[in-house]
């Protein structure tokens, strides 16, 4: 059939004869009533019914699938026989995003048919199919590195993982737009998007950012796969994220001398957040690193290097450059500013916060503690103060309300000092 | 065949792994035994590359586990405690999963499948699904799948765990069956009489540390016997050791001691008649039966 165990393993648990049947049968009746409806054809009934179910089925089924396609490796505790195998990262990443989501492209495709029986001649069907298809494997992308990410840590509720991240969605979806306005755009619709002073077509550039956005959703499942395969990586697959990011948003913010600094420093502080969150935290993790150190093994070192230490370091320069350039900007003319480096700081003392939890007797609830702890850091505290008149200390809650650059950097030094003794303390009685 | 040098792990805490060293050469059936929390599963996950340790060195079949993780998986099979077995695919399916997987061709799958299948006497249980077999069937199908591309070494945890006598000697009698494959294996149990019927080395762990590692049916030239004596003998272990092709394993009150030596009747001959020689009151001389569970509690009881 293919050279993929993985995929044929999927193809052969998710479309089984009667499955197939049963889901054509039931797609079949759906339209064949909305057929009916719109007067023995297929017009605006059987083309929203088309888009909707494409969206409930790619997204929401595919996602789910993609998710369990690994979580239930973990569940069912057939992981260490995939991780035993012989079969490659990549392999096992396709083989699982495709072939756990065989059934749901199946019906897909279905939707898709009826959609192009249904849409009009003004419809431009080539770039719909690529928004829908490119969209759709995006989010199931997204819900495999979801659960690669979850197993990690331990997690294999599907719901608690999935959840959050549909939440998320349904926030951002809206602002996306509506498929089939996009697909209807004509030349009427046609707009300019700027990029470091380039012109390109908007569609275009999003076409682009789609494809990008898949690629590297698929280059995360690849790196996390070798990761749990055994095979050691040094992190420049990570960097060459970063690299993208930092270029590609530089080009998008209008700020002229400082764009490249500011997206920078926006994306290296940003990743640090997410990678400290993404990453499994463990005390024995550094006890081994610094083992490396010691022993001058310098390849091991790089490889076991953490992801948010790298991003906080490539932080580090950005933030001084905006220093020394005092590009700091008052924020809806209140007293908060934008010091780059009490700014870095803050993510420091933030994620040294999440350390510390994690490396508590309930790692679980990290993340929720932290959270807690963010939000009296940043805005009961400095709230209770300010409103009580005590602005100094509330800049020394939340330095950024600071009237001078080096007081927010004195206050934020002073509470990073604090939170890393603490940290240090917790990680000793961890590993003794 | 396996070289375990100076391996230590540790969970938060606590240091499961203690600078475990032990060398088992190919064609052996090596025993560990040791209490719960021990680090016996801890040891088997870093041999098979599943498990990251704070330092030293694991080495199968020439490859180092710790450098070439996706190398030694190639040439080890696997059995964890729990089976890992596909639940929705049937008993063909999994084997075949597996063997694809561990990059036998789709040509030459169904053969392998009759093969192991065969040996593990599943082939009529093929169609069905693990959920609707015995404990005991479905050990044999993930040992199946752990030895479907024919492995150099074989590491099971457990694999006695909740099996009734007779199939636990069926799992023995599969075993000796591997090794006369030329198959290494290593086996983590608690049961120790089921160990003893195949095993030829003992390895002890204990709080991390290999505190043992006898050799109980060794297949080579050499063979334990016990020598009793009718009175206390002073010097007993010193003449042991200065006797050529005697190895000393231990001395009881200078009365009875255990030596290994070589499996050829005329050396054995000379042996004893060089002991009658010396004028030792020799009254037994023969072939010593090892028992694991004696040994096991005897390296237990002489650790502090």
């Amino acid at each position: 059939m293919t050279t993929n165990p993985e995929f044929e393993r999927q193809l052969l648990l998710e479309c089984p004869p009667a499955r197939l049947s049963s889901a054509t049968a039931v797609l079949g009746t759906v339209f064949a009533f909305c057929y009916f409806l719109d007067d023995y054809r297929f017009g605006s009934i059987s083309s929203a019914a088309a888009l909707g179910l494409f969206w409930l089925i790619t997204l929401l089924w595919g996602a789910r699938q993609s998710l369990d396609s690994i979580v239930d490796e973990y569940r069912d505790r057939t992981w260490d026989t995939q991780r035993l195998s012989a079969l490659d990262p990549w392999q096992m990443a396709w083989g699982k995003l495709l072939g756990s989501t065989s059934m749901v492209w199946y019906c897909a495709g279905f939707c898709l048919l009826v959609y192009t029986l249904a849409a009009g001649q003004s419809t431009d069907l080539l770039r719909f199919y690529f928004y829908a298809i490119a969209g759709g494997l995006l989010v199931q992308s997204a819900a495999l590195l979801l659960g690669l990410l979850a197993v990690g840590r331990g997690q294999t509720k599907t719901g608690s993982i999935l959840l959050p991240a549909l939440i998320g969605f349904a926030v951002v979806a809206p602002q996306l737009g509506d498929l089939s306005e996009i697909a209807g755009l004509g030349s009427a619709g046609f707009r300019w998007q700027p990029w470091y002073g380039w012109q390109f077509a908007q569609q275009d550039f999003h076409r682009f950012s789609l494809l990008c956005a898949v690629f590297w959703c698929m280059v995360a499942n690849y790196r996390l796969l070798a990761q749990a395969l055994g095979l050691r990586k040094p992190p420049t697959a990570w960097l060459g994220f970063i690299v993208f990011l930092v270029v590609y948003l530089g080009g998008l913010i209008p700020s002229g001398n400082f764009a490249l600094a500011m997206a920078g420093f926006g994306v290296c502080g940003g990743l640090t957040y997410l990678s400290v969150v993404a990453e499994p935290q463990q005390p024995m993790q550094i006890k081994r690193l610094l083992d490396y150190y010691r022993q001058h093994n310098w390849r091991r070192v790089i490889e076991e290097f953490p992801l948010s230490w790298l991003s906080f370091a490539l932080a580090v320069p950005f933030a001084l450059y905006l220093s020394a350039n005092r590009a700091h900007i008052a924020w809806f003319e209140l007293s908060l500013h934008s010091y780059p480096l009490a700014a870095l700081l803050l993510i420091l003392r933030d994620c040294a916060i999440y350390v510390y939890f994690c490396y508590g007797k309930n790692p679980q609830r990290a993340l929720n503690l932290s959270l807690l702890a963010a939000v009296l850091l940043y805005g009961v505290l400095p709230g209770l103060f300010g409103a009580l008149g005590l602005s100094g200390l509330s800049a020394l809650f939340f330095p950024l309300w600071a009237d001078s650059a080096s007081g927010a950097v004195l206050y934020a030094v002073l509470q990073c000092a604090a939170v890393l003794r603490l940290l240090y303390r917790r990680w000793q009685n961890a590993i003794c | 065949m396996i070289t375990v040098d100076d391996l230590i792990f540790e969970y938060p805490g606590v240091r499961a792994l203690d600078r475990a060293s032990f060398t088992i050469p190919q064609g052996r059936i090596a025993a560990l035994v040791g209490p719960n929390g021990a680090g016996k599963t801890t040891l088997m996950r870093c041999m098979a590359a599943l498990e990251q340790p704070v330092s030293g060195r694991v080495e199968i079949g020439g490859i180092d586990v710790l450098e070439q993780p996706r190398a030694c998986h190639r040439i080890i099979g696997y059995l964890s405690d729990f089976f890992g077995l596909y639940q929705r695919l049937t008993v063909r399916q999994c084997l075949h999963y597996v063997a694809r997987a561990q990059g036998i061709a789709a040509a030459d799958c169904a053969a392998a499948i009759a093969d192991v299948s065969h040996g593990l006497q599943i082939k009529d249980r093929l169609d069905q699904y693990p959920s609707a077999l015995s404990r005991g069937l479905r050990q044999r199908v993930a040992i199946a799948q752990a030895i479907i591309h024919k492995p150099a070494v074989v590491l099971l945890d457990e694999p006695a765990s909740g099996l009734d006598p007779e199939a636990r000697h069926q799992l023995a009698e599969l075993f000796l069956q591997l090794q006369r494959q030329g198959m290494t294996l290593m086996v983590s149990s608690h049961i120790l009489a089921e160990l003893e019927a195949y095993s030829t080395d003992m390895l002890v762990l204990r709080q991390g540390r290999i505190v043992e590692h006898a050799v109980i049916n060794a297949p080579a030239l050499r063979k334990p016997f016990r020598l009793v004596l009718a009175g206390a003998y002073p010097q007993l272990a010193e003449t042991l050791q200065k006797l050529q092709g005697v190895e000393l394993v231990r001395t009881d009150q200078d009365r009875m001691a255990i030596v290994n030596l070589e499996n050829d009747g005329d050396r054995q001959h000379q042996v004893l008649k060089a002991l009658l020689d010396t004028g030792m009151p020799v009254c037994e001389f023969g072939p010593a039966t090892v028992n694991l569970q004696d040994a096991y509690l005897q390296t237990l009881h002489k650790q502090p």
